[in-house]
């Protein structure tokens, strides 16, 4: 039997969503077979019925050829599949081993054997040719080792169809490569690979067949080798898509944003070891990296967050350091945080309370010295409501209700028409629909157009390569080297974020003038 | 986190919520039941206990304004709490500041000399809330400062100011009546004028009470600075990425809260016993936490709530002598709501379903 | 200082530890696992009350206990399926159980024997065939069976924390429930058991403190020794070992207060009554780091319950 999984008619319902609608879906043996979509279109969904952890609302799977139905995540397990999480799923304080064994330990009754479980992790590494140290302690190991960890703990327990959920987010170009051929080599044992991406260019390299979702169906499955990225992309979305503005040329304006050797400690550890960078006016610096390479504590820096603990930043020359926030902000920085929900909104309150946040001592907004002007808000909002396109369009919604792409749209909305000078935007089209994700890149490149700096911090290497007109690559809290967009390539990117150094030619703006 | 689901108007206004509207209801409706329940079992004639407790309440106009005046002290308290808990602190050490804002109040009352009432009693009022705000201090710095949890600290500080009052109220400050644990009955000029003074007294208290809640209404819901202490309860990281003080609202709403119970304990002294006696609380200060989060922290929601609560505590006395019910039993409603409350989110799922079902039922 | 006088404030401080510790050791548990427990007051009243029930009913201390470890598991059964199985708020849970277990507790007092403390009971204060023993039988006989039953516990508890698979996968899921639920295990159960086992343990050294220290009960005599295990168990990172110690020096507060009060040393004894309050304050802010365990304290809820 060559086909491994059989999904057919797969609805999943939610209250007031449909998420999977009639999916049929087949894989086969020895294929790596992608799984794409925009946002919300369902895919994970779809794999976490396949996993056990739903229970889809109609429809049937089959598994070589078995009709099966899954309780809980222990049914699928048992019938051979192995789920890798987007967010990795490791207690950080215990061993290697010990996560990898955590549901099917080896045991002499109620004690737990911990040696077996490191020879057992060991003779499994020889077998799939894997790299890993069962007696480490989690949280002391590399993102690209903790997805091998993941990935062995499907084969700890004799997966045979393997499903990974966004795999490639978290790992360089470099580790990228060597996910790759682990997939080429376990394909080869006789493995289903299902990938779940909306990266094309992951899509293209590593798979077999491609399924493209949309808002919860299927739109088609295709063989990789005979389609194309545009292609795909047109599928996901629906229509063609312009992300990356329409940038006009523009010649370097003067320094608004200077960043001078910083130094930020976190507790005891050296988050930022003397990163040194500036923006100009009319620019967008755009700043690549693996994820927690020091991005946050350098965005958050310069709004003013957190203190450095040497170094300074200088606004249009003066120093911003030592500042309070609002003082920041009335200068004319704003801030797009990385986590909109936790940093960016106050969910429980409404929109147009949410567009005011942070400027709301704004004369707009204020009515006599202390009251608050309910006309000048609700005014306000529906402005930017309307050139933002918000939906729903209801300045008294609370901002809980709306979607994603939404909710960072009243962020967006928010920070750039309230800064003059300056926009930090931390991984602004993170978790957000296409369309939104247009439109924020129409909004940053419009106000670069316009004379404003623009920081922007992105963990997606295109969305950098699209939208910068200079590239710096931070690594381990220090900037690897800065490079002309124009001229750059991923493998240059690719190898400075991964720790090598990197000396520019021509990219300092100033220079090239 | 959690999504709430909101039931739109078809008229396509602000959505309702169904859930937040009928879960209070919901909580009260079971914690009523419950007690009927340990009435039943304990006395058996269920009619009669809730008789008795609305005589004593509604019973007389006398009676009424002693459900009144009861009312006011557990108002301040609802205030107390309702204040922090905008400002996403959960207060639970009103009760403790309550009885230590009383010593204040009575001190001044007692040993403040030679001042006519009109300035006797806002130095009273002042001194109270003042001790108070003292009170809550310690257990301030300490959560602002060192991130220390507040519940367990506010518990114990609880116990100790119990403790506390008696010992001052036994040792330096006991009255000259032996017989009896209080201090001796403060200056003519520092009680409060009534109101009312036949069938029953009934201090001024009560304006004091709702103007409170009308300021408090305001501050909350029109001023900058209540919108930005209203953010701080919904987001205190997002609150601070938006450049505003947390620490200085947290902090600020905690000492506020002790004051506003403070306030509490001063109006039963200054208006309602004159003196301070020992245990004079049966607990006002936990009265004053469910009301709150059941009202989700407005103001006139709680005066609503704490004039309930206020019917409780003296219909719980008749309902004692007349019919046998021992007046714990405030007590244990106190407990059921407050647990209730803890697994609001379940009872607003529960609500939900019924009411989405219900609309899917008239679709179909 | 004389032999004898050491050996009674040993004595003294081991007999007084005894309720926070094993109270201690099931909070360790239900923290470790994930879920809050300021509820342990309550469960530990209720079985106090409950033992006492038992013991005035049936006239045998043994069944006393049963009826207070089962008092204290009741109240344990309600924060466990408020915060377990519902995704209820923990700490109100918790405080709200306090209350409803004192006023329980005080209602049903007054309510069958009509004032606020009950009439003695039989008791197990004393182990007395241990004094059969040659030269320490007379000390070691002065110790209620429940210490002896304490001692073995704690030893079970280390064995079970380090040792065993349930101890690793309890430990885990209060990190991550997510992972340990893509394991295939039943994450709600895991949790439901270690609050079960919380409130027994509470209910059990509540029925210490009313018939296995004294034989009566009277209202609120937990006295905050609920919260001080809450707070040793904080403090301790939730290691038995730690706990034990944190819950010894609590109970040398309390020996303290006790002797002050006894030798009239001329401190009014509400202020000496303060200490042990005063300690746990103390205690918690001492605590570096404030006191924020990694653990995943949110509710963790079934898909059937989500919007």
């Amino acid at each position: 039997m060559d086909i491994s999984v059989q999904m057919y008619g797969i609805t999943m319902k939610f209250p007031g969503v449909v998420a999977n609608d009639n999916i049929d879906f087949e894989v086969r043996r020895s294929e790596v077979h992608a799984l794409v979509g925009e946002n919300g279109a369902g895919k994970t969904t779809l794999m976490n019925i396949l996993y056990g952890l739903y229970i889809p609302t109609a429809g049937h799977i089959k598994i070589w050829g078995e009709e099966q139905r899954f309780q809980s995540a222990i049914d699928a397990i048992q019938a051979g599949i192995g789920m890798v999480h987007q967010h990795f799923m490791l207690v950080p304080s215990l061993s290697v081993a010990d996560n990898i064994v955590l549901g099917d330990e080896p045991h002499k009754g109620v004690v737990y054997q911990r040696d077996q479980s490191v020879e057992l992790i060991k003779k499994l590494c020889t077998k799939y040719d894997m790299n890993l140290d069962p007696t480490k302690i989690v949280a002391q190991v590399s993102l690209g080792t903790q997805q091998r960890i993941e990935i062995m703990k499907a084969l700890y327990r004799q997966a045979e169809i393997i499903i990974l959920d966004e795999p490639t987010a978290v790992l360089t170009p470099q580790e990228i490569d060597e996910l790759g051929a682990m997939l080429i080599k376990l394909k080869s044992m006789g493995k289903t690979i299902i990938i779940i991406t909306h990266k094309l260019k992951e899509v293209v390299a590593f798979s077999d067949r491609v399924t493209v979702l949309r808002r919860g169906k299927v739109v088609s499955t295709v063989n990789t080798g005979e389609s194309s990225a545009d292609k795909i992309t047109n599928m996901m979305v629906g229509r063609n898509v312009q992300l990356g503005g329409n940038k006009i040329k523009k010649e370097c304006g003067k320094e608004v944003l200077r960043v001078d050797n910083v130094r930020y400690y976190d507790g005891r550890i050296e988050k930022l070891k003397g990163v040194s960078l500036s923006v100009h006016s009319g620019e967008i610096l755009g700043i690549a990296g693996i994820d927690n390479s020091g991005q946050k504590e350098l965005t958050e820096l310069i709004a003013g967050i957190h203190k450095p603990n040497k170094g300074s930043i200088l606004l249009d020359g003066q120093k911003l350091t030592g500042n309070d926030i609002s003082r920041i902000k009335d200068k004319g920085v704003g801030f797009i945080p990385q986590d909109r929900q936790t940093s960016g909104l106050a969910l429980g309150m409404s929109v147009q309370e949410n567009l005011m946040m942070g400027f709301h001592r704004k004369s707009e907004y204020r009515s006599r010295k202390f009251l608050l002007n309910k006309e000048g808000i609700a005014k306000e909002a529906k402005d930017k409501i309307k050139i933002f396109d918000i939906r729903p369009e209801n300045p008294a919604a609370l901002a809980r209700t709306l979607s994603g792409g939404n909710q960072q749209k009243v962020v967006v909305a928010r920070e750039v028409s309230n800064s003059s000078r300056l926009i930090i935007a931390d991984q602004p089209s993170r978790g957000v629909d296409i369309g939104a994700i247009e439109l924020i890149h129409k909004t940053l490149v419009d106000a670069r157009n316009n004379g404003m700096a623009v920081l922007l911090v992105s963990l997606e290497l295109d969305e950098v390569m699209l939208l910068s007109d200079r590239i710096a690559v931070i690594y381990d809290g220090q900037i690897m080297g800065i490079l002309d967009a124009a001229t750059a390539t991923r493998e240059q990117i690719g190898m400075m974020m991964a720790g090598v150094k990197m000396y520019d030619k021509g990219a300092d703006c100033e220079k090239q003038n | 986190m959690t999504k709430e689901l909101t039931v739109k108007n078809k008229i396509n206004r602000e959505p309702v919520n169904w859930a937040k509207i009928l879960s209070p209801v919901f909580i009260v409706l079971i914690t009523m039941i419950f007690t009927s329940f340990l009435i039943w079992t304990t006395r058996g004639n269920l009619l009669n206990a809730y008789y008795y407790m609305i005589v004593g309440a509604f019973g007389s106009l006398s009676a009424f304004i002693s459900t009144l005046n009861k009312a006011v002290p557990i108002s301040f308290a609802g205030f107390a709490v309702a204040v922090s808990s905008k400002t996403g602190i959960f207060n639970i050490g009103i009760e403790g500041q309550l009885v230590f804002g009383a010593l204040g109040s009575s001190l001044a009352g007692l040993y403040v000399t030679g001042l006519p009432g009109f300035m006797h009693i806002p130095i009273c009022i002042i001194s109270g809330m003042l001790f108070g705000m003292l009170y809550a201090l310690i257990p301030a710095l300490l959560y602002v400062k060192k991130g220390t949890g507040l519940l367990v600290i506010h518990i114990m500080m609880n116990n100790i100011a119990n403790l506390l009052i008696t010992y001052f109220v036994v040792g330096p400050f006991a009255g000259d009546n032996r017989m009896i644990a209080s201090t001796n009955p403060i200056q003519d000029s520092a009680k409060l004028p009534y109101l009312i003074t036949t069938p029953n007294k009934l201090t001024i208290g009560i304006i004091i009470s709702i103007a409170v809640a009308c300021i408090l209404w305001h501050y909350l819901n029109k001023t900058t600075s209540g919108y930005e202490l209203r953010t701080c309860g919904d987001n205190s990281i997002a609150a601070k990425f938006a450049g505003i003080k947390v620490k200085r609202y947290q902090a600020g709403a905690l000492l506020a809260s002790g004051a506003l119970a403070g306030l509490a304990g001063s109006i039963e002294v200054l208006g309602t016993y004159h003196r301070l006696y020992d245990n004079f609380s049966p607990g006002y200060g936990f009265d004053g936490i469910p009301i709150a989060m059941l009202a989700s922290g407005n103001p006139f929601g709680v005066l609503v709530g704490a004039f309930l609560f206020g019917v409780l505590r003296v219909g719980s006395i008749n309902m004692q002598s007349k019919a046998g019910v021992s007046s714990e039993i405030v007590l244990v409603i106190q407990g059921v709501l407050i647990t209730l409350i803890a697994a609001q989110y379940i009872i607003r799922f529960a609500i939900n379903k019924l009411v989405y079902r219900k609309k899917k039922e008239e679709r179909a | 200082m004389s032999h004898t006088i050491i050996i009674a404030i040993i004595i003294s401080i081991l007999r007084l530890s005894v309720p926070v510790v094993i109270t201690g050791l099931g909070n360790m548990f239900s923290v470790r696992a994930g879920i809050m427990n300021l509820g342990a007051e309550g469960m530990m009243i209720t079985g106090a009350f409950c033992a006492v029930l038992g013991s005035y009913f049936t006239g045998n201390p043994w069944i006393g206990v049963i009826c207070g470890v089962m008092g204290g598991m009741v109240i344990g059964l309600f924060h466990s399926l408020i915060c377990v199985e519902f995704g209820g708020m923990q700490n109100i849970s918790g405080l709200g159980l306090n209350m409803l277990a004192a006023g329980l507790t005080s209602f049903f007092c007054r309510s069958i024997y009509g004032t606020g403390f009950s009439p003695t009971v039989a008791s197990i204060q004393k182990t007395g065939f241990l004094a059969k023993i040659p030269l320490i039988g007379n000390v070691l006989a002065q110790f209620s069976p429940i210490f002896y039953v304490l001692i073995l516990l704690f030893l079970l508890c280390c064995f079970i924390v380090d040792k065993t698979v349930v101890g690793l996968r309890m430990n885990s899921v209060g990190f991550n429930p997510q992972m340990v639920e893509t394991a295939g295990i039943d994450v709600w159960k895991l949790k439901h058991i270690s609050v079960l086992v919380c409130g027994s343990l509470a209910g059990l050294a509540g029925a210490y403190l009313s018939i296995g220290q004294l034989n009566i009960f009277m209202e609120g005599m937990t006295m905050g020794k609920g919260m001080l295990a809450v707070i040793a168990v904080q403090m301790g990172r939730q290691q038995p070992q730690r706990i034990l110690i944190i819950a010894l020096i609590f109970g040398l507060c309390d020996a303290l207060q006790l002797q002050l009060q006894i030798n009239n040393v001329g401190i009014a004894p509400e202020l000496i009554q303060t200490i042990p309050y005063i300690a746990g304050i103390t205690a918690l802010a001492m605590d570096s780091s404030a006191g924020i365990a990694p653990r995943m304290m949110q509710p963790y809820l079934k898909n059937k319950y989500k919007f």
